[in-house]
């Protein structure tokens, strides 16, 4: 369970991310975040494995006091986080391989792993896990080399190198055109099936209605909604995404049976 | 400015004060920007023109001027006039004087002068035929001494007999000379050693030409020759006798090709010269890597401190990329002696500073997503440098540095005219010595080296990159 606790955080040229945010995450949710651009969420996903540090407030991860960790057991705790990124954030001259194998760093041999010596298990590790987003056979392809919503599956399949209990997904299917988006979140959701909880940040509400279970929504740095996803109805809609928003709805969008 | 934030005046005064000072008109109403353009170019012009001292030039400075007159008037009635007027007034007294000053005289290039440089360049001299060569010599004292000498000087070797009689003489005496047992039917040159080993020739009317007379059928030959006018002039006792001596020499293709005398100092320079690019270029890499990092604006942007230390690091970097190589190694050649050195220092220092701004733009362009993405991992920040920072730079670092030493192998061949070793340091002798046929050789193997690297570098970047 994860618990986030009036979590504030002011960057030093003075922008306000967050504003006293708290809210919780029980094991097993795919708990969806939703906002405008500039609303906070990836400030928010980035504080909880504290690849940004907040500036006030707490996070509870299995009780643990994440915000409180050393630096050697940021390393421990952030090794269990597997993050997903809209980017995909693969270093783009390497090979695929290296790139999940990186996923792989926080259980690895310091001292064999700066030297880029896998454990077979590891490396068996690695192509299942490839395997398992459907593209073993580009293990050895160069990662610029592949499509956008390849990359992003490898990007999933890094993740996946970390044994993680939740994963967080920054706008992960952003970048990507409404059919690979469906096929990229349904990976997602099939982790989510198998146990493994969800904290994902996205623009279209279809996609909201479609995979999440729950739904948070930010605006200018404030939580402003806590619900089922079935509960954001017009009004609400207008209220995260003021009066101006129109939704878009494009047909592609509606979800595969 | 806008037309709209003009003010109209009175045309005749505005343009009166632009006669007064060219721009004044403008300036007066609001236009002050094409105000003061107009009054720069018109003095830099005219300043031109008064340098030169020419009067015919005098028309551009003027024709600006009243152009600005008349700009003047029509802007008081609030409509401007083309600039281009005055634009083509200004290109064509500084194109007109550069053409006068750097003495551009087509009729200079002297046709004879160029065949004279060109015949011999059309004949490389890289390679030769390989030949054998046949050679004997008889003594012959010059001048006679006082106890009396045998009359003729005969001297056998291998089955080859050269007679030289008499045995003595003084400066154009007529001398017998023979010699047999040579190669039949083949050109022998005749010419003169003096005591201390002087080639003197012996052909022509004042000996000015080799002396080459053919074998007979039995590889015999007679002829008379005098001794040469400048025998003695090396000699500091004029009645000493000494020894000098009459050499016969043949020579003959064997087949097959040969690498010439000046080929060899071909060769011997290029390797130089790119061992001289290698050494810099690596010697650049081990300060340019630690600078890069100073230069690097993502890096040392963050506090004033560092801030002022990049802007410290960058400007020098920019000054030192300003100084051409060829400029530090005359510094260098009077620092450390002419040789491949001073060559390589002065590359090193043009190098460090440009590799070192290439690296920090290397560094600058970095993705932190990546970096950030490892991180979230959970590694530890070796790890991340590892593999998050190491793969994305040493693929564009091993690009830059290989066009490096692309570059440094070109300038290093120029670096060695001024003593920095090198083929350079040949060519330059070689230019000076007028031997057009080995300054071609060397042409043409710089040529070579810097085509080949150049399709080298261009697909290992390739695929780097």
């Amino acid at each position: 369970m994860l618990r986030v606790q009036n979590l504030t955080k002011v960057y030093p040229n003075g922008t306000q991310a967050l504003k006293n945010v708290s809210f919780e995450v029980k094991d097993g949710e795919f708990l969806v975040v939703i906002g405008l651009s500039g609303s906070g969420k990836s400030t928010l996903l980035r504080c909880i494995n504290r690849l940004i540090d907040p500036t006030e407030g707490k996070i509870y991860w299995d009780d643990q006091d994440v915000t409180a960790a050393s630096p050697a057991e940021l390393l421990r705790i952030r090794r269990n986080i597997g993050m997903v990124f809209q980017q995909f954030n693969l270093v783009k001259r390497s090979s695929v391989m290296t790139n999940v194998l990186s996923g792989r760093l926080g259980y690895a041999n310091p001292w064999l792993s700066l030297l880029g010596i896998w454990s077979p298990a590891d490396r068996e590790r690695a192509l299942k896990a490839l395997g398992r987003v459907g593209i073993a056979d580009k293990a050895n392809s160069r990662a610029d080399a592949l499509s956008g919503g390849q990359q992003q599956r490898v990007g999933i399949a890094r993740a996946l190198m970390q044994e993680p209990r939740i994963v967080l997904a920054d706008e992960p299917v952003a970048s990507l055109d409404p059919v690979l988006s469906h096929s990229i979140l349904q990976y997602l959701e099939q982790l989510n099936k198998e146990g493994i909880t969800v904290l994902c940040s996205l623009h279209f509400l279809d996609l909201v209605h479609r995979y999440a279970t729950r739904v948070i929504a930010l605006k200018d740095g404030l939580l402003v909604f806590e619900g089922l996803p079935d509960e954001i109805n017009r009004a609400k809609f207008k209220e995260i995404y003021g009066e101006e928003a129109q939704e878009v709805r494009a047909a592609s969008f509606e979800a595969p049976v | 400015m806008t037309a709209a934030s003009q003010t109209r005046r009175n045309p005749i005064l505005t343009a009166l004060l632009s006669t007064l000072v060219p721009g004044l008109g403008q300036g007066i109403v609001k236009r002050w920007y094409r105000g003061v353009a107009i009054l720069l170019a018109t003095l830099v012009v005219a300043g031109m023109v008064i340098w030169y001292g020419k009067p015919v030039w005098y028309f551009a400075p003027v024709g600006m001027w009243l152009w600005n007159i008349w700009d003047a008037f029509s802007l008081a009635g609030g409509r401007a006039r083309t600039i281009l007027i005055p634009v083509a007034f200004g290109l064509a007294a500084a194109y007109g004087i550069g053409w006068q000053v750097v003495g551009v005289n087509f009729a200079a290039a002297d046709m004879n002068r160029a065949l004279a440089v060109a015949r011999p360049m059309a004949h490389p001299d890289m390679f030769e035929v390989k030949t054998e060569t046949n050679e004997t010599w008889t003594p012959i004292k010059i001048p006679c001494p006082a106890t009396s000498s045998s009359p003729s000087s005969v001297r056998e070797d291998n089955g080859r007999v050269a007679t030289v009689s008499p045995s003595c003489g003084a400066p154009m005496d007529t001398l017998k000379i023979s010699v047999s047992g040579m190669w039949p039917n083949t050109n022998t040159q005749i010419w003169w050693r003096t005591a201390i080993s002087d080639p003197l020739l012996l052909g022509g009317t004042n000996g000015d030409k080799m002396l080459v007379l053919k074998t007979d059928s039995s590889g015999s030959l007679t002829t008379s020759i005098h001794v040469p006018i400048s025998v003695l002039i090396a000699q500091p006792d004029k009645t000493l006798s000494l020894e000098h001596q009459v050499r016969f020499t043949q020579s003959r293709p064997t087949g097959g090709i040969a690498i010439s005398y000046n080929g060899g100092f071909v060769l011997k320079g290029m390797l130089e010269t790119i061992a001289m690019a290698l050494m810099a270029t690596v010697l650049a890499i081990f300060v340019a890597v630690p600078i890069s990092f100073l230069a690097a604006r993502n890096l040392m942007g963050g506090n004033p401190i560092t801030f002022g230390i990049y802007v410290v690091v960058r400007t020098l970097l920019n000054i030192l990329r300003s100084v051409e190589a060829l400029l530090f190694a005359i510094v260098f050649v009077v620092i450390t002696g002419l040789g491949p050195f001073a060559g390589v220092l002065a590359l090193m220092v043009h190098s460090i500073a440009a590799l070192a701004k290439l690296y920090s733009e290397v560094i600058e362009g970095i993705d932190p997503g990546p970096i950030e993405a490892i991180k979230a991992t959970g590694a530890n920040w070796v790890q991340v440098a590892r593999y998050g920072v190491i793969p994305q730079i040493i693929p564009p670092f091993t690009s830059f540095t290989i066009y490096r030493w692309d570059i440094n192998v070109r300038t290093a061949t120029v670096i060695g005219m001024v003593g920095g070793g090198g083929i350079g340091f040949y060519l330059i002798q070689w230019i000076q010595l007028n031997d057009f046929r080995a300054v071609s050789a060397a042409f043409i193997a710089i040529a070579i080296v810097v085509i080949i690297l150049d399709f080298l570098s261009a697909k290992v970047r390739e695929r780097l990159v």
